[in-house]
Order: C-alpha cells, then sequence, then structure tokens
C-alpha cells in the first residue's frame, strides 16, 4: 500500500500516540501482580483494583465528586437556561455584553478564580467548602449552558413560539410545550459538557478542599504525591471504563462531534 | 418577550455570576486580606525584574509556545486527514481524537509516570536493550511537561482545525492540482491560509491552556520545574503570602487576556483581507 501523504500521515501517527498510548499503559499497569508503578508489569492480577475499591478515601471522595457535579450542573442548567432565553429572545439593552459576561469564566484561569473563592468565600464570608466548590462549579459551567443552549436556541425559529401563542397558550405553556422540546438536544449537550467538566476538574477545587468534602481528582492527585504504587492505576481504569460509558451514551444522543463542536464556534 | 421578564430570566444568572465569580476575583487580584494594593504592584514589580521569578515566567511561556507550536503541527495534519478522508475508519479515528477531552486530566498525566517514571516503559527498555547502564531522569524535566501538555491539548488543536478544514471546499484543492499544482503546494496556498482563522483559535485555546494548567506541571514537572501555577498554588496555600499569590494571579491572567486579545485582533485583520 502507498501511503499518499507521507509527511501528513506521520505527523498524525505521532499525535495519536501521544495522545493514546499513556492512556494504555495506566490500564496495563492497573492489572500488575507486583508491588510497585513499573512497566514491564510483573503478573496479571485483579489485587490493585480491589484496594482501590475498598480505600475509603477514594470511594469516599468519588461519591462527593458525582454529588458535587450532579448539583452543579442541575443549577447551572436552571440558572443558565433561562439566561440564554432572556438573550435570544428578550429586548435587554447591551446583548453582546450580557452574552460575554457570562462566557467570561471560560477566559480567567481557573486557578486564579479558585483562589479568589478560597480567599473570599471561605475564608472571608466563612462559607462551608462544599458551598464554596458549588458555587464556583456552577459559575465555571454557566458558559455552556448560555453557549451550548444558545446555539440550539438560534436555530429554533421564533414564529413557532409566536404562533403557539397566537393560538392562545400562555407564555409559560408556550415555552414548556414549543421552546423546551426544541432545546432539549443543547440542553443535553450542556448538562454533559457540565457533568464531566466538574467531575474532572482539579484546578477551581484544588484550593477548596477540606477533610470532610474532597473531591475525587485531587484526592488522586494527593495520593500519587504520597506513594508510587499501582492503586491509583486502577482508581484511574475505572475512571476510564466509567467514561467510555458516557461517551458511548453521548454519542448515541447527540454525536460527540456536535457536543464539542459547540464549544468552539 | 417584555422586557421586565427578560430581566427577572437574567436576575439569578447575574447575582451568581457577581457574587460567586466577578467580585472576589477582583477583591483577590487588587486587595486581598491583610494586603494593601500598593504591596500586590510592588510585588508584580519585583516578580518581572527578579531571576528566579523570571525563570518562572520564561519557563511558562516558553512551555506554552513550544507546546502550542507541537500542537498545531500534529493537530492540524490529523484534523486534514480526517476532513479529507473518505475512509469508514475517519469517524472512528475523529472520535478517538474527541474521547481524551472527556477523560480526566488526571488520569490522562498519569499514565506519562508510567511511560517516563526511572522505572517506566521507556527507561526500561532502554536498559534492556543494553543503551544505557541506568534510567535517563526522564519524569520532573521540561520535556516531561510538554509531552504531557501536548497530550492535553491536543484534542482541542485537532477540533479546532478541523471545522476550519472542513468549511474549506475540497473542489478547490481539485482545481489547484487541475491546474498543475503539485500535492504540497496546494496545501500551502490553499488549504493553509483557507483555515488560518482555525489555526489562530486552536493556537490561542492550547496557549492559554498550557500557561494555566496545573495538573500536568504539579505531577511531571515536580518541585524543580515549577510554572506560574505550581507556584501560585504554593503561595496560596504553603507559604501563605497573599501578596505574591495575587501578583502571580495578575500574570497569569494578563498572559492569557494578552493572548486571548492579540488572538481576536488577528482573526478580525484575517476576516477584512
Amino acid at each position: 500500500m502507498k501511503v499518499r501523504r507521507p509527511v501528513a500521515s506521520a505527523l498524525a501517527v505521532a499525535g495519536y500516540i501521544v495522545m493514546i498510548v499513556p492512556i494504555l499503559f495506566v490500564v496495563a499497569t492497573a492489572f500488575t501482580g507486583g508491588e510497585t508503578l513499573r512497566f514491564p508489569p510483573e503478573g496479571v492480577s485483579l489485587r490493585w483494583f480491589e484496594a482501590a475499591l475498598a480505600y475509603e478515601p477514594f470511594i469516599g471522595a468519588l461519591v462527593s465528586s458525582l454529588q458535587l457535579a450532579v448539583l452543579a450542573t442541575i443549577i447551572a442548567l436552571l440558572v443558565g437556561v433561562p439566561v440564554t432565553l432572556a438573550i435570544h429572545r428578550g429586548h435587554i439593552p447591551g446583548k453582546g455584553l450580557v452574552e460575554g459576561l457570562f462566557l467570561s469564566p471560560l477566559i480567567v484561569p481557573e486557578l486564579v478564580v479558585g483562589l479568589a473563592l478560597y480567599q473570599q468565600l471561605m475564608i472571608g464570608l466563612r462559607l462551608d467548602n462544599f458551598e464554596t466548590l458549588l458555587i464556583g462549579h456552577t459559575v465555571l459551567m454557566l458558559p455552556y449552558a448560555v453557549r451550548v443552549t444558545g446555539a440550539s436556541l438560534a436555530l429554533a425559529d421564533p414564529a413557532l413560539e409566536e404562533a403557539a401563542r397566537g393560538l392562545g397558550a400562555s407564555p409559560l405553556r408556550a415555552f414548556f410545550t414549543v421552546t423546551l422540546p426544541l432545546l432539549r438536544p443543547g440542553i443535553f449537550s450542556a448538562a454533559l459538557l457540565s457533568f464531566v467538566t466538574s467531575f474532572n476538574n482539579v484546578p477551581l477545587s484544588l484550593l477548596l478542599q477540606s477533610r470532610d468534602f474532597r473531591t475525587l481528582p485531587v484526592t488522586m492527585l494527593d495520593y500519587v504525591q504520597q506513594s508510587y504504587d499501582p492503586m491509583v492505576a486502577a482508581m484511574a481504569t475505572l475512571i476510564l471504563a466509567g467514561t467510555i460509558v458516557v461517551a458511548v451514551i453521548a454519542e448515541r444522543t447527540v454525536g460527540f462531534a456536535k457536543i464539542f463542536g459547540g464549544i468552539n464556534r | 418577550m417584555k422586557s421586565r421578564t427578560a430581566a427577572l430570566l437574567l436576575l439569578p444568572g447575574l447575582v451568581l455570576l457577581v457574587v460567586g465569580f466577578l467580585i472576589p476575583s477582583l477583591i483577590m487580584l487588587v486587595s486581598p486580606p491583610g494586603v494593601e494594593p500598593a504591596q500586590i504592584f510592588v510585588r508584580f514589580g519585583e516578580m518581572l525584574t527578579d531571576p528566579y521569578d523570571l525563570r518562572i515566567i520564561g519557563r511558562t511561556v516558553g512551555i506554552g509556545l513550544v507546546v502550542t507550536v507541537i500542537c498545531v503541527s500534529l493537530g492540524f495534519p490529523i484534523a486534514y486527514l480526517l476532513a479529507r478522508s473518505t475512509s469508514r475508519w475517519s469517524g472512528v479515528l475523529l472520535a478517538l481524537a474527541i474521547f481524551p477531552l472527556l477523560l480526566s486530566n488526571v488520569v490522562r498525566t498519569f499514565g506519562w509516570l508510567v511511560v517516563l517514571g526511572s522505572n517506566g516503559a521507556i527507561g526500561q527498555a532502554l536498559v534492556g536493550l543494553g543503551l544505557v547502564d541506568k534510567a535517563p531522569q526522564l519524569l520532573y524535566t521540561e520535556l516531561a511537561i510538554v509531552l504531557g501538555l501536548t497530550q492535553l491539548f491536543l484534542p482541542l488543536a485537532i477540533i479546532s482545525c478541523y471545522s476550519a478544514v472542513a468549511q474549506v471546499d475540497a473542489g478547490l484543492d481539485d482545481a489547484a492540482r487541475g491546474l498543475g499544482a503539485s500535492r504540497t503546494r496546494t496545501f500551502w496556498s490553499i488549504v493553509i491560509p483557507l483555515s488560518l482563522p482555525g489555526i489562530v483559535v486552536a493556537a490561542t485555546l492550547v496557549f492559554a491552556g498550557s500557561v494555566t494548567a496545573y495538573t500536568t506541571p504539579y505531577l511531571l514537572g515536580g518541585s524543580s520545574q515549577r510554572m506560574l501555577s505550581t507556584q501560585l498554588f504554593s503561595y496560596a496555600s504553603v507559604t501563605i503570602d497573599w501578596a505574591s499569590a495575587s501578583a502571580t494571579a495578575l500574570i497569569m491572567t494578563i498572559l492569557v487576556f494578552l493572548v486571548s486579545g492579540l488572538s481576536s485582533l488577528v482573526g478580525r485583520r484575517g476576516a477584512i483581507s
């Protein structure tokens, strides 16, 4: 077989190796029977998976991270979808400015936002770290709610809502029976992006940890710093498996490229 | 929609944004607890002249630039091949390029510890082949950070370039080829200029991500290869030096704003010409 574009193909292969191969090594070491993180692994066993699932700090943090991600996603949508409606359907002065304001959490470095919330809300206003995390994650997701559902709303014809209103539907009824169904793919995409962003977040959550409520990625980072055993590889492999499930659901419902196409446009 | 309804719909979001983001960020940047605003600007000035701080700023910007160049030069060919391919594998390969965006940065970066560590795959392979006596130090180097960040941001570069290349009519390639241009010439004088806006977006996202990333420099750079982000964390939680933390945050924020501004300027100029 003759490769038609040798330079581009070689670069592409290099790119895929950098993106994918390290992940395969994580999986390979998770199944080791040995004591340390080394390659090649010594024997095959599930002992590190058992260890990870029995390690309370990981499982506690997993539950915390899931709670936080679900709650923050719901709040971000409840707050963000009305904002999108106001921007696209309302007559408000400075529309571009308002939209820019709601997208601004995407530009400011997350670590900087984390420091600000730690210092001003947790230390200054004495909020507890769960409340601060919830506020921070919700703010971080507002841009997704506004932009991704906004993209759906921009495609929906306002004449449909006007027709419903003209036929005697109340504004609320027109929203729930006409607008909301049109927004469904956008809302689903925003929810998925928000959930994943929150669950995986490190920079914003880093300073907002306490003994009672810790998120999983930060707990794993701390663990790696202390000990060099394959338990983190096992936990990482479990997260990988969960992420594949989420990816398959995303692909089957809205389609991958559509979900992520929405962020960059 | 009445403007009062619109205002009511906006209100909860605005309150959350102002109380949970804008005000805390502004106060932190200019007047953290027990610190005079002037002190921050003094620290800010010191950081731009102190050799130790300058090395960290230089490393952050340098690594950011290198990662940006690598991600665009690997990401664009991938996007181009995927957008122009008619193979049924291209869908799978595109999904494979997007999938890492869903996966935790900790999981993705952790893989490099296994690859680059002293008991890792590369070190053991080199020793096993008899090329070296002792595994070379690959972890906790700038190279490790560059590899880790490239892995992290390549998917973003691919997506941005892909949406740009996909919009360039493949008929233009054929026309140029038909008029006698070589494949290389067609690529450089048709495909690249027309996809430039996407390349600019890709470069901006990768650079901004690289200079603010925390997980990668923390795991792969350690304390010997500090970047602005790991330094900021150390000021905020180890030494509790609010003035230095704010000054570092200010440098990071200015850096990102500068690049975003520059990129939208280039984007606008490109749109006119």
